[in-house]
């Protein structure tokens, strides 16, 4: 308890201590006088070493796996998730972090190539190197995002199976609109509509602080449905995870199918035993299988055509887009005022037609990149109904290793294992 | 939060944890929720109150700079003004930042009151009330699978409506491939007429430039077509049009249409001979049933434009054509059929390398300036009011512009790429009369709104358009004004000539004739004239005074507006098209 206490105590320390040289900005006053404005002198920039950020993730994500696969303590795991959250949260304000890395890393491959400093390369790659080891005890307790998240889930329920499987198509999405948004050059989408940085930060954009707090709200029941439905990077997490080495499990020795973790745990990772018996002839499954299986181009073909439909309203997101519909608007006399965006347009040099053809060529590139996402989109669909339908056999209560956020709340449940301290 | 089961009757030290975590969440967390609401009210106050936009400060400053010499009192004035504003700005700045600390630790004391409540009151489980795990394993995944399938068609049919409802709103740039850059200016690959060898021509509908004014001091203020009084020749035009003769050297250009076919018409302006006349080819997109408009407007009314050997015509449909001297066809676009009412009567205008159509219309209007060797978009703006008026090119103290006259408004635009430059709302009704322009002054006058004068000035980077005055007494329908030197001519429908004093609208003098106006009045030097309806032309000095220089006769219903060139005029009449000479040139 005092091992934990201290290390929340020093987070707060550090968080408390990063609270002076706020700036807030003003025009500055308009003189005409012969006054001499006065050399601004800015604090000097307070760099935190990468290497401190790299160790404290490192270290942090080892804590946490050991706290998981060893001790069996969430509240062990509890007490890192309160240290992650104020060090990578409101200490380093939610940068950097491994779900906006995803970005940098792959817009090397798909975007415009910009060189990736080796720290965000670290940051994207530990978390998924711990995943393929430990399971994901990035997000049990690392993660600022799932910190605020979990630190707000205080009476979780679990949500129908069916529909947990459906929602959690939209981290699919948002991680193909990420792509897009980089392929296209639309800018890093998920820093764009990070929902909870503002509150890291204290400040941000209303309208991503209101949906940061709706899902805080939502995440008081629905435990974490950031990180289960929208999280791009936990679609990679979960695909390491799938594979990990050693991973948490519900019990320590022989599942005795009590079933008194059936419930437990709120984001429905735990997989219920097979049935012996089937609810339908063997050949009938096989049938389904095999019409999915031969579906497969087809579900690519409709989801491909269906993304470049769609592609006028995805090219939406791009600013190119937004000030061309913007200027058009105005030179219709549709708006009496500018926006900051359309003042410098008019400011520049560029004309209108310049910036049409611009945005025409940005249109262009959305057309082929909504297709490339709607067949990405249309993967995901086939893959989890070919994985519905494929029947692996497990007697017992087992962890699903891709969903499983190693959060520890099964453990106290079984009763296997010698009692635990009990969390909620 | 579940409360203790009521087991035991004994009240625990869970029950009074359970009781104070409850109580302490609750607090904290209406507190919170104030928090919250007042960080929101004030946020959206902030978002409505711009403290320099303070309208108090924005006069004080307007009357500090209107000041001959600086006011003290104003100063302080201001100066306390800002002063408050920053106070307020950042007071309540500070009240954001300490309203988000204290929302911070409301939240944070919330969750941990609950979470102790929670473990005050852990949730049993209880296997025995779920139902056996057979029945809903092979239930739940069949369930899964078909809400999969149903939420995949619903993305699917979302994108759907997507793509319905989705239109992209801004001008489509045409045949560009992709990834070519966009063109900003077209390298000239020949010389384009200078300004002095348009004015030695007529290439568009009002003269060089579009706005009435010619330099030629030697045309002839006196003719009879019934008579052949100083009549060079006349000409019959195959099909009928209201749009006006145009001409560079020795060829005079004019297009004629009906609903069945659109032609343009070259004549030798020695002869009257007609050298070509080309049928307009079907373009992509001509509609296969010409449009309806209105009789008097006809399918040929814009003018055409001409600069050294491409000629350039519009008709009623949308279909655009570029001819050479010999009347092959260099190229042709239809630009979609204009939604108006009337039926599109906006002339074209070519300056330089650029063609600027005017293409007003009661949706999707534009002002295009297309490359006139190729015809190729080098740039357009959306357009939205309709007009039936057609463009003039100044050559203004701050450079060249472009001014187009709306049904709303009057715009101006740089010609080299189309940003607009300034804008003046100051007319109503159905506007087909163009801009005039003298001394800095820009001049529009429309029936059922006002003539307006509008003077342009300088602030800083931006032309800023100041109204000078308004008049509405007698305003033209159809015919443009014009202004010359110092006054402002006014040609209406109900046959007034009204000249006004250009900087005052003070009336100098006023005319009134049998005949309507429809053929826009135009000076040639010295002189100006006006053509009625009937073909009765009224040639005067400008000036003051009303000073008659000659009453010529066609005798033929005129509406269209004559072109100017040495020594001659081009009148097209609906009958025909005639030339006039004065009498010492006709000679050859």
């Amino acid at each position: 308890m005092i091992y934990r206490l201290a290390l929340v105590t020093l987070a707060l320390a550090a968080v408390l201590g990063d609270q002076a040289g706020a700036e807030y900005r003003f025009p500055m006053p308009e003189f005409e006088s012969g006054y001499e404005r006065p050399q601004m002198e800015a604090p000097p920039p307070k760099l935190t070493s990468p290497v401190v950020d790299v160790a404290l993730l490192a270290g942090l994500m080892a804590l946490t796996a050991f706290a998981v696969l060893k001790l069996r303590s969430r509240n062990w795991v509890l007490t890192l998730m309160v240290v992650s959250l104020f060090y990578f949260g409101f200490y380093r304000k939610g940068c950097v972090c491994p779900v906006g890395a995803t970005q940098n890393v792959f817009n090397i491959l798909i975007g415009d190539g910009a060189p990736v400093p080796l720290l965000i390369s670290i940051f994207f790659l530990l978390p998924l190197i711990f995943a393929l080891y430990f399971g994901r005890v990035f997000c049990a307790a690392v993660c600022p995002l799932g910190a605020i998240q979990e630190a707000c889930a205080v009476q979780p329920v679990q949500i129908p199976r069916t529909a947990e499987n459906v929602l959690g198509m939209f981290a699919y999405a948002y991680l193909g609109l990420a792509m897009l948004g980089l392929y296209t050059g639309t800018g890093f989408l998920i820093c764009r509509y990070d929902p909870f940085v503002g509150f890291f930060r204290l400040g941000g954009s209303f309208n991503m602080l209101m949906a940061g707090g709706v899902l805080l709200v939502i995440g008081i029941f629905i435990a974490r449905p950031y990180c289960r439905f929208l999280c791009p990077y936990g679609v990679l997490l979960r695909w390491a995870s799938i594979f990990s080495r050693r991973h948490a499990s519900v019990t320590p020795a022989e599942c005795i199918q009590c079933r008194l973790c059936e419930t437990s745990c709120p984001y429905n990772a735990i997989n219920l035993p097979t049935p012996a018996v089937q609810s339908e002839p063997r050949r009938a499954g096989a049938r389904r299988l095999g019409w999915m299986l031969a579906a497969m181009p087809l579900v690519i073909a409709a989801a491909g055509l269906a993304g470049v439909l769609a592609h006028p309203l995805l090219s939406r997101l791009h600013p190119v887009i937004l000030l061309a519909e913007r200027i058009a608007a105005e030179q219709r006399g549709d708006f009496g005022d500018l926006t900051i965006e359309s003042e410098a347009f008019h400011a520049s040099q560029q004309s209108p037609a310049e910036l049409y053809a611009q945005a025409d060529a940005v249109r262009r590139r959305f057309r082929a990149a909504s297709a490339a996402f709607g067949v990405f989109l249309g993967l995901a669909f086939w893959g989890r109904m070919v994985r519905l339908s494929v029947i692996r056999k497990s007697p017992d209560y087992e962890i699903d290793r891709g969903a499983c956020l190693s959060c520890g709340r099964c453990f106290a449940y079984c009763p296997v294992e010698k009692p635990n301290d009990v969390a909620a | 939060m579940l409360r203790p089961e009521k087991k035991a009757k004994r009240f625990t030290a869970y029950d009074a944890g359970w009781w104070a975590a409850v109580g302490v969440a609750t607090v904290s967390g209406l507190f919170s929720l104030s928090v919250a609401t007042l960080l929101i009210v004030n946020y959206l106050q902030i978002q409505a109150i711009n403290p320099l936009d303070n309208p108090e400060m924005l006069e004080l400053r307007r009357q500090l700079a209107q000041a001959p010499e600086a006011d003290e009192r104003l100063v302080q004035e201001i100066r306390a003004m800002d002063l408050l504003a920053r106070k307020a700005f950042f007071t309540s700045q500070r009240h954001l930042n300490m309203g988000a600390y204290l929302l911070l630790g409301g939240v944070v004391v919330m969750v941990i009151a609950w979470r102790i409540a929670a473990r005050c009151s852990p949730k049993v489980p209880q296997p025995a009330e779920l139902p056996p795990p057979e029945a809903s394993y092979w239930l739940t995944r069949a369930r899964a699978r078909e809400l999969l399938s149903f939420s995949g068609a619903l993305w699917v049919l979302a994108a759907l409506a997507a793509a319905y409802f989705t239109r992209l709103d801004y001008p489509v740039p045409e045949d560009r491939p992709a990834g070519e850059p966009p063109e900003t200016t077209v390298v000239a690959e020949r010389a384009y007429p200078d300004w002095e060898t348009m004015q030695q021509n007529w290439p568009s509908f009002r003269g060089p430039g579009g706005y009435g004014v010619g330099i030629h001091t030697n045309t002839p203020v006196d003719w009879d077509l019934a008579s052949g009084r100083n009549i060079r020749w006349t000409a019959e035009i195959p099909l009928p049009g209201t749009n006006s003769p145009v001409l560079w050297g020795n060829r005079l250009y004019v297009s004629g249409a009906d609903a069945a076919s659109r032609e343009i018409y070259c004549f030798d302006t020695e002869s009257g001979e007609m050298l070509w006349r080309r049928a307009a080819p079907p373009l992509a997109g001509t509609p296969a049933e010409a449009p309806k408009v209105l009789k008097e407007t006809g399918y040929a009314a814009p003018t055409m434009a001409v600069q050294e050997d491409r000629a350039f015509a519009i008709f009623a449909n949308g279909d655009l054509v570029c001819v050479d001297a010999d009347g092959d066809v260099k190229w042709g676009r239809n630009l979609g059929v204009p939604d108006n009412h009337y039926g599109h009567s906006s002339s074209l205008l070519a300056f330089r390398n650029l063609l600027f159509v005017q293409y007003d219309q009661r949706s999707n209007g534009k002002l295009s300036a297309l490359d006139i060797e190729s015809g190729r978009e080098v740039w357009t703006v959306p357009r939205a009011t309709i007009s039936w008026a057609s463009p003039a090119y100044v050559q203004t103290a701050f450079g060249p512009q472009l001014v187009l006259v709306s049904s709303k408004d009057v715009r101006a635009y740089d010609p080299m790429i189309g940003r607009e430059l300034w804008q003046v709302e100051c007319l109503s009704g159905e506007v087909a009369t163009g801009p005039a322009y003298a001394n800095g002054m820009f001049y529009v006058a429309s029936e059922y709104s006002d003539a307006t004068a509008i003077r342009i000035n300088r602030d800083g980077d931006t032309l800023v358009p100041e109204i000078v005055w308004q008049w509405y007494e007698a305003l033209p329908d159809v015919a443009s004004p014009l202004a010359v030197g110092n006054h402002l001519y006014i040609a209406t429908s109900r046959g007034e000539i009204v000249c006004l004093d250009a900087e005052t609208s003070e009336v100098a003098w006023f005319e009134e004739y049998d005949e309507g106006f429809y053929s826009s009045p135009i000076f040639m030097g010295d002189k100006i004239y006006a053509i009625d309806k009937q073909g009765s032309g009224y040639v005067f000095r400008p000036g003051d005074s009303y000073e008659l220089l000659g009453e010529p006769k066609l005798g033929q219903e005129t509406v269209a507006t004559p072109a100017f060139t040495d020594g001659r005029i081009y009148i097209r009449t609906k009958e025909q098209l005639v030339c006039v000479e004065n009498p010492h040139d006709s000679g050859n």
